[in-house]
């Protein structure tokens, strides 16, 4: 080795991708980094290639016996008792069957003259900047969104806006681009799970998020 | 079938099946509280983010490939990401623990390269790390266990961040070629 800094357009990609896996960067240099790694395969598979090296050092992280936090997070992503109004236990049906139904039990509970309370979620992290007020209007089917502390992403990424289904799967409720943005959202309900995640500019190509989960959020009443 | 019973779990994840993800959750769980303890230092942060890690797991399963790693392997790289983003965006409150905590990677090496030792796959990394000089392989056993930043690197040893920086880039392309060799 000599004493310069590594001078190769390879060299230098690959040392990115080692101070990403590492973990080093500043947050700003990490989150471009991040997006380059799931943008561009060549990164990506060197990112790969260093997790697979620097993995020879797990055997660092010694097992403690984790709290048992299964239950929370399965009320998390499998919200069953959150819509008893016609006493239907969707949990207890297929996956693809419930998903299919679950259409069909909103379009129903529709049809009551029924005036729902406000739905409302804050979709926080701990480590997030960023921070939004989430609000379910049940009569007029609009979710409301309302960005409470941070600032928007950089130039060429956009956030975009997702409800995680009963099965686990999400559903793009749209992009959020201004601090406030009111969509139409008739598949919503209490329980479920809303989420925010980091996208390419022009949001997800995969219409599945592809970009880190930023902050999540249930919708509950009150 | 593979000889990977995580990945094979995981798999079975990425296809919504719930039995698979309890599965997998007995099975990692103790490995990613320890790998989130270590990283975050408190129970209840862990906690937290032990919850969002199954959450992503669940999520994001399919992502994982199976021909490119293993699923610990996998699993434990979605745990430090997380943690480490965790650690980033905090405001700088916990700058003056850094010095102990690297203090406690010098004591633990010992203990912790005896375990790599037992095992035939770490061995080329505990020897290319005796390649390095020993700052810099300690630099990064740090960032690695426990998610140093260059920011506290740089203040623990005394060197401008661009230094530190420099050393670690120059350090890790030097590791590369020699576990790659």
């Amino acid at each position: 080795m000599t004493d310069r800094d590594p001078v190769t357009p390879d060299d230098d990609a690959d040392a990115l991708a080692a101070e990403f896996v590492l973990g080093v960067l500043p947050m700003s240099e990490r989150v471009i980094a991040a997006a380059r790694a799931k943008a561009d395969p060549a990164f990506g598979a060197r990112v790969v290639a260093w997790e697979n090296r620097l993995a020879q050092i797990n055997d660092g992280f010694e097992p403690i016996p984790a709290p048992n936090v299964l239950t929370a997070i399965e009320a998390r992503l499998f919200p069953k008792a959150a819509k008893p109004k016609r006493g239907l236990r969707w949990g207890f049906l297929g996956g693809a069957l419930s998903a299919a139904l679950l259409a069909v039990v909103v379009m129903i509970s529709d049809t009551g003259p029924q005036t729902g309370p406000m739905l409302t979620a804050t979709l926080t992290e701990a480590a997030q900047p960023l921070s939004f007020a989430a609000r379910f209007d049940q009569d007029a089917k609009t979710l409301t969104l309302i960005r409470t502390a941070g600032t928007p992403p950089a130039a060429g990424q956009d956030l975009q806006l997702w409800v995680i289904g009963a099965e686990g799967t999400p559903s793009s409720l749209g992009l959020v681009r201004d601090a406030e943005i009111t969509v139409s959202a008739p598949m919503l309900a209490a329980g479920l799970i809303l989420a925010v995640s980091l996208e390419p500019e022009g949001g997800s190509p995969t219409g599945l998020p592809t970009g880190p989960v930023l902050m999540t959020g249930v919708l509950t009443e009150g | 079938m593979s000889d990977d019973r995580v990945a094979d779990l995981i798999v079975a994840v990425s296809a919504s099946d719930r039995a698979a993800f309890r599965e997998v959750y007995a099975a990692t769980s103790s490995k990613l509280f320890g790998t989130l303890l270590r990283i975050l230092g408190t129970r209840s942060e862990a906690e937290d983010a032990l919850q969002e890690v199954y959450t992503r797991l669940w999520l994001n399963a399919r992502r994982f490939d199976p021909a490119k790693g293993a699923g610990m392997t996998w699993l434990i790289a979605v745990a430090r990401n997380h943690a480490i983003d965790r650690l980033r965006a905090r405001p700088d409150a916990r700058m003056s623990d850094d010095e102990d905590a690297l203090d406690n990677v010098a004591d633990d090496a010992p203990g912790a390269e005896n375990r790599l030792l037992a095992l035939g796959d770490a061995r080329r990394i505990v020897d290319c790390f005796g390649t390095l000089e020993p700052d810099r392989a300690l630099a990064i056993k740090a960032a690695y266990l426990q998610g140093r930043s260059y920011q506290a690197l740089a203040e623990r040893f005394d060197v401008p961040v661009n230094t530190m920086r420099t050393w670690l880039r120059r350090s890790l392309l030097k590791l590369r070629e020699c576990m790659d060799a």
